[in-house]
């Protein structure tokens, strides 16, 4: 069975091309283009990966991740953050929320993709 | 002055009144021989012999030796030091000072105004960090761009992909590609609008700049090392920005006086840096406290806090940046932040979390006090202040920070995507 990997960017075209990727690669997708309702979502669907941006309207990408920290189902669930700002500080808090993983905006398609199959393996 | 310069400088004023070595020589009682050393540097000369060199050759003694001030010679050798790659003579340094004063002079002249420009940049880089409007352009052009370069690592690497998903991802390249020409024209509108205030910004850059280089701690103000007037001779600051700065200086040096460095922050850590309980304990306002606490030394195991106080139109009085995040100097930040909403009620101190549309989180404390009581029938004036802190698991434990009233705030309007903004004044322009 395939994993599942929900991704949560409130950019469209950025949503669109990791879609593209993902299913190329034979993940199952699901998306949210904002926080609402995300986290009821993934408590409920539990996907095996989360492609996570940090800046998102309503409910932060750090929000979203402090909140499924806090619960013991998802200490370990592996969550990719995406962010525009790359600076040491927002690493480090993104690394202290619980983030798996950290990414810089603009990424390739390469590497987003490998860091994917090895949070998964 | 080097007494190798002076040799040099005997040399050449000896050949300017065409004199001859042995000449001179007599005529002030010395040798030839002893002459050709000093003036190739390898014999001292003070005293009588100077003055009868100098009287001779019709010179000033002082001319021969304090011409070229120690000052000139250090600069070249910083000009040298800082210029390693070019093989300069440095070991005839002075030599050249004393043949050719006047190219010496303008390499000191130049690398003077290369130190300038230098410096002018920073201030440049400085004000670009700081401004939110292209710290948000900045993310949104990364997140085009991210767009773009995905798309087409896309459409590069799958040319035989459906015809329908292939047309639209050239169409997401052609919109971004829109998006992200938009950004850069908002970008450019935005620098055009603010060389209007350009004039205005450099005059408050010097301070700006030291304070900011001191990450807004005065060690010289707080040891009494130094006066609000010394630092503002030693700044060079322009006449008509010192009577704002010398405010700025005398109101840190106050700050520094009564609420002492050691002992403030022997209390801070005791109170877990908690502004209330500092003021009931110092039996002073609170923002003495908020700004005693923005000035606290940069050290890893205290709060970073930045401040922010305005007057009761919104103007910006004085502030104190976090790196990680950009206080605005001309007072168009966002209405919800809690230094606008303590306005309204004056004297009593607000806590919040504040959340930023960038996913980052800041405790803040913020209260308005009265500049003064007026009169009958005359309001007092009130003045805001703000802390800010990025380091708040380290001053409230998280069953504490959890009953914390919780802001979603953001910068300014017009770069802010917050939808449905009860408080939004201008239009987001980065969408």
């Amino acid at each position: 069975m395939s994993k599942s990997v929900l991704i949560v960017e409130d950019e469209p075209f950025i949503l669109e091309a990791l879609s593209f990727l993902l299913e190329r690669e034979g993940f199952t997708l699901s998306s949210f283009s904002d926080g609402e309702g995300c986290i009821d979502y993934i408590k409920q669907v539990k996907p095996d990966l989360i492609i996570l941006d940090m800046m998102l309207p309503n409910i932060s990408g750090m929000q979203i991740l402090e909140n499924l920290r806090n619960s013991a189902d998802f200490q370990t669930l592996p969550v990719l953050m995406l962010t525009a700002k790359g600076q040491r500080r927002d690493r480090q808090a993104a690394e202290n929320a619980g983030a798996s993983l950290f990414m810089t905006k603009p990424f390739s398609n390469d590497e987003i993709i490998a860091n994917v199959h090895k949070l998964l393996s | 002055m080097s007494r190798t310069l002076i040799g040099t400088r005997i040399r050449e004023r000896r050949r300017a009144k065409k004199k001859s070595q042995s000449g001179l020589a007599q005529e002030v009682g010395i040798s030839a021989s002893y002459l050709n050393l000093i003036e190739h540097n390898r014999r001292g000369i003070a005293g009588k012999t100077l003055l009868a060199i100098a009287k001779s050759l019709e010179i000033n003694p002082r001319d021969l030796s304090e011409g070229a001030d120690q000052g000139l010679i250090d600069k070249l050798k910083e000009a040298i030091a800082k210029n390693r790659h070019i093989p300069a003579e440095v070991e005839r340094l002075e030599e050249f000072i004393g043949r050719f004063p006047g190219f010496a002079r303008l390499i000191e002249r130049l690398f003077d105004l290369q130190q300038q420009q230098d410096q002018n940049l920073q201030a440049l880089s400085d004000k670009m960090n700081s401004d939110p409007f292209f710290a948000e352009a900045i993310h949104l052009m990364l997140s085009n761009i991210t767009t773009i370069r995905s798309t087409a690592d896309i459409l590069q690497k799958n040319p035989h992909i459906d015809e329908s998903l292939h047309n639209k991802f050239l169409s997401n390249l052609l919109k971004e590609s829109e998006r992200l020409s938009q950004t850069a024209s908002g970008i450019l509108e935005h620098f055009e609008q603010t060389n209007s205030n350009q004039d205005k910004l450099a005059d408050q850059t010097t301070l700006d700049t030291y304070l900011e280089s001191n990450q807004y701690h005065l060690e010289i103000l707080e040891t009494g090392a130094a006066s609000p007037n010394e630092i503002i001779e030693e700044l060079e600051i322009e006449t008509e920005e010192q009577k704002n700065a010398l405010s700025i200086l005398e109101g840190y040096q106050t700050m520094a006086k009564t609420l002492p460095l050691q002992k403030f922050l022997q209390k801070a850590e005791q109170f877990k840096f908690a502004p209330l309980e500092l003021a009931a304990y110092f039996k002073t306002d609170l923002r003495s406290i908020f700004y005693r606490l923005a000035h606290l030394p940069e050290r890893a195991n205290l709060p970073n806090w930045g401040f922010l106080e305005c007057d009761g139109s919104g103007a910006v009085l004085y502030r104190k940046q976090l790196t990680t995040l950009s206080l605005p100097r001309f007072g168009s930040a966002c209405p919800l932040w809690p230094i606008y909403r303590s306005f309204s009620q004056p004297m009593q101190p607000i806590c919040a979390l504040l959340d930023m549309p960038t996913g980052e989180r800041f405790l803040t404390y913020a209260v308005a006090q009265f500049n003064d009581f007026g009169s009958i029938g005359v309001p007092g004036t009130l003045k805001a202040s703000m802390i800010i802190t990025q380091d708040y698991d380290q001053l409230i434990a998280k069953t504490a920070l959890a009953s914390l009233p919780q802001l979603a705030v953001g910068l300014q309007c017009s770069v802010c995507p917050k939808q449905n903004c009860s408080a939004r004044r201008a239009t987001y322009i980065l969408g």
